[in-house]
């Protein structure tokens, strides 16, 4: 990449936000007429693509791109405005959210859940989908609170949304254990103002990395960092904050629980990276904590070792009791609910190498290692809940005791279910299996011998799940649900469309993989986003004189 | 002085909020949630800084229009804004959310209400 020129300012940051804002309000004003609103909708998505797609370019991929990217909302100077800054992190992220939300905004208009008449349910998406992005681009520790609150508010009426008693129900706890969440964050945002004196991401990690010449006393910092690791990790699904998965996935619309495995659980794997790695790698606290039984300590100068250890025991419990748990299940959204949970601990493992390790080279990798897992995850976990709506949609029913045969009733569907399943198991040439190869090699190169063989037995048991719930569904005699299905041709033209993309990017993995790399440097480039944001003193403001104000 | 109060306070505000929590009635459980965002923003308030009050200091008794010595922290009072109204949104949507929960199950006894699977 060319020298990064510093502060590079770009009106294109806010424009996926923007498009997505529009059509939100947009479908909200068109209440009754629902050919306008599928329109907007399908305009609002089209847009956010594009604008996802220019952002990749014109920031990151192209070879002139300045790699980092900031808009100041309100033109208020940084730290005292809230920045959003759009990097290679922010950008891989986005464009996973991009393809799935398209993709899961295509098969909604195809099956709205419960009728034409019920007009709130676009947006609805659209606000979900707002919600992600400004979580994703956000620069700010608050805004990226009250952007997890806009996604979260939208999903509480997304897994209510059916109405009867399992719904309201599932509801009803995810709404009280988000709350619950919600408040700790808070918790961590205040302690952190109080001892730093900023939630400005990039003023944070400059802050931290001096906390001397600022008079901080920083210690405080790693407990508080902890407070936040289990707010994310309630987000992103890990052990021990997983019990609302399996109940909200099966309540939600299954398009609308495609996004919530794609897109907000990678808010969460995307907030643990950002602050992990950008905001606090660098910061002056040591940290040491000696495990008595086993005869080793949790040591470092920064507070990656704790978090490390942390998302270990997380991503461990998560894998195991993921596995186990999809293999018992008898419904297909059971499965692929379970699935995620062990997914998920399939991301965080590398996350965690990157955490404990101290050799740069292999921190990139690592992280590099989770991102492509993720992509991989998105494409897979989503084009497997969309075939579950429209299994659901055409043969009303999702249990295994009622289908069967589904391969022989609608042979593109079961292709693309079948390159789903391979995926999340992780066969060449699929994205899958690129996955699954860097997370191994991650392991191998940290030398974790435990990590790899538990590595292997949550392969084993993706391998499990996936052949028990194919064998179930789409193999064997047509039951009298499957026969009397009407399945959608535009809907599994949306899945045939994700599996051949899951295919693109296994058998076109280069530009990935550069791309995946740009994210990775992009994570742990601290002084190039410290130097972006460029975080103004307030001295620097007074000498100014009356400059540096919004203009309203 | 204040920091001690302002300490228990929080304190108090998160205990009466767990119990309720924990207990049986659905709308017991929805008031719980909101004393403990109450209490988180309390906490957030608190997190501005507490300086003793003395007539040098108070800006309304030692400014009057002139250069004022020391202001409160205005930027937590904002995020508690913030806060503030996100948590009366959750809240009402969690209210009507028990009502329905009442109309499906007819009960609003959380034990009544079934396995979460």
């Amino acid at each position: 990449m060319t020298a990064t020129p510093v502060g590079t300012e770009s009106t294109l940051v806010i424009a996926p936000m923007i498009a997505v804002l529009v059509a939100a309000v947009g479908t909200l004003l068109l209440g009754r007429h629902s050919r306008a609103r599928a329109a907007v909708s399908l305009a609002g998505g089209a847009g956010y693509a594009i604008a996802v797609a220019a952002i990749d370019w014109y920031i990151i991929l192209a070879p002139d791109a300045p790699g980092i990217a900031t808009y100041q909302v309100g033109d208020w100077p940084a730290p005292f405005g809230i920045t959003l800054v759009a990097d290679g992190l922010s950008a891989f992220m986005l464009t996973m959210v991009a393809i799935l939300g398209v993709a899961s905004l295509v098969f909604s208009t195809r099956h709205l859940p419960g009728g034409e008449e019920r007009s709130y349910y676009f947006p609805l998406f659209h606000f979900l989908a707002l919600g992600v992005t400004g979580a994703f681009l956000t620069g700010d520790l608050f805004n990226l609170f009250v952007w997890f609150e806009v996604m979260l508010m939208a999903s509480y009426v997304f897994v209510a949304y059916s109405g009867g008693p399992q719904h309201t129900r599932a509801a009803f706890w995810y709404v009280s254990l988000n709350l619950l969440a919600s408040a700790i964050f808070l918790l961590g945002v205040g302690g952190i103002y109080a001892t730093t004196g900023t939630l400005n991401m990039a003023d944070l990690a400059q802050r931290l990395a001096e906390p001397a010449a600022y008079g901080l006393e920083p210690v405080p910092v790693v407990g508080l960092l902890g407070l936040l690791l289990s707010v994310f990790a309630i987000k992103a699904g890990l052990v021990p904050f997983q019990f609302w998965i399996p109940t909200a996935y099966r309540a939600a619309p299954p398009q609308i629980t495609a996004l919530l495995a794609g897109a907000t659980k990678k808010v969460g794997i995307y907030a643990i990276i950002r602050l992990s790695f950008t905001v606090f790698a660098g910061a002056e606290v040591a940290v040491n904590l000696p495990l008595p039984l086993v005869d080793v300590s949790i040591a470092g100068d920064s507070p990656l070792p704790f978090v490390g250890a942390a998302l270990f025991l997380m991503a461990s419990a998560s894998i195991l009791l993921g596995g186990i748990g999809a293999v018992g299940r008898d419904s297909l959204e059971g499965v692929f609910a379970y699935s995620s949970i062990g997914q998920v601990g399939f991301i965080a493992i590398p996350v965690a190498i990157a955490a404990t390790t101290t050799a740069p080279g292999l921190r990139k990798f690592a992280i590099i290692a989770a991102l492509v897992y993720a992509l991989n995850h998105t494409l897979a976990k989503g084009l497997l809940f969309l075939a579950v709506g429209t299994v659901k949609s055409a043969t009303r029913t999702s249990r295994f005791a009622d289908l069967g045969g589904l391969a022989s009733r609608s042979p593109p569907l079961a292709i693309s279910v079948f390159v789903g399943s391979l995926a999340l198991v992780g066969i060449p040439p699929l994205s899958g299996f690129f996955g699954k190869f860097l997370v191994f090699d991650a392991a191998a190169r940290a030398r974790a011998g435990p990590v790899i063989v538990l590595l292997l037995v949550g392969s084993l048991l993706t391998i499990a799940y996936a052949t028990r719930m194919w064998n179930q569904s789409f193999w064997g005699a047509q039951t009298p649900a499957v026969e009397a299905a009407t399945i959608d041709s535009v809907q599994v033209a949306v899945l045939v469309v994700l599996a051949a993309t899951i295919v693109a990017v296994g058998v076109g993995f280069e530009p990935v993989y550069e791309f995946a790399e740009a994210a990775a440097e992009a994570a742990l480039d601290t002084e190039g986003y410290v130097d972006a944001v460029d975080p103004q003193d307030a001295s620097e403001l007074t000498d100014s004189s009356g400059g540096g104000g919004g203009d309203h | 002085m204040t920091a001690v109060v302002l300490a228990a306070t929080v304190g108090a505000l998160f205990a009466i909020g767990t119990f309720l929590l924990l207990r049986r009635d659905l709308i017991r459980i929805v008031w719980g949630l909101a004393i403990i965002s109450q209490a988180a923003n309390v906490y957030l308030l608190s997190m501005g800084g507490i300086a003793p009050a003395t007539a040098d200091s108070v800006p309304i008794l030692a400014g009057h229009g002139e250069h004022v010595p020391q202001t409160a922290d205005p930027l937590v009072q904002a995020l508690v804004l913030t806060a503030i109204v996100i948590g009366f949104g959750m809240t009402a949507f969690a209210l009507v959310l028990s009502y329905r929960v009442y109309e499906e199950h007819g009960t609003l006894d959380v034990t009544e209400l079934g396995d979460r699977e």
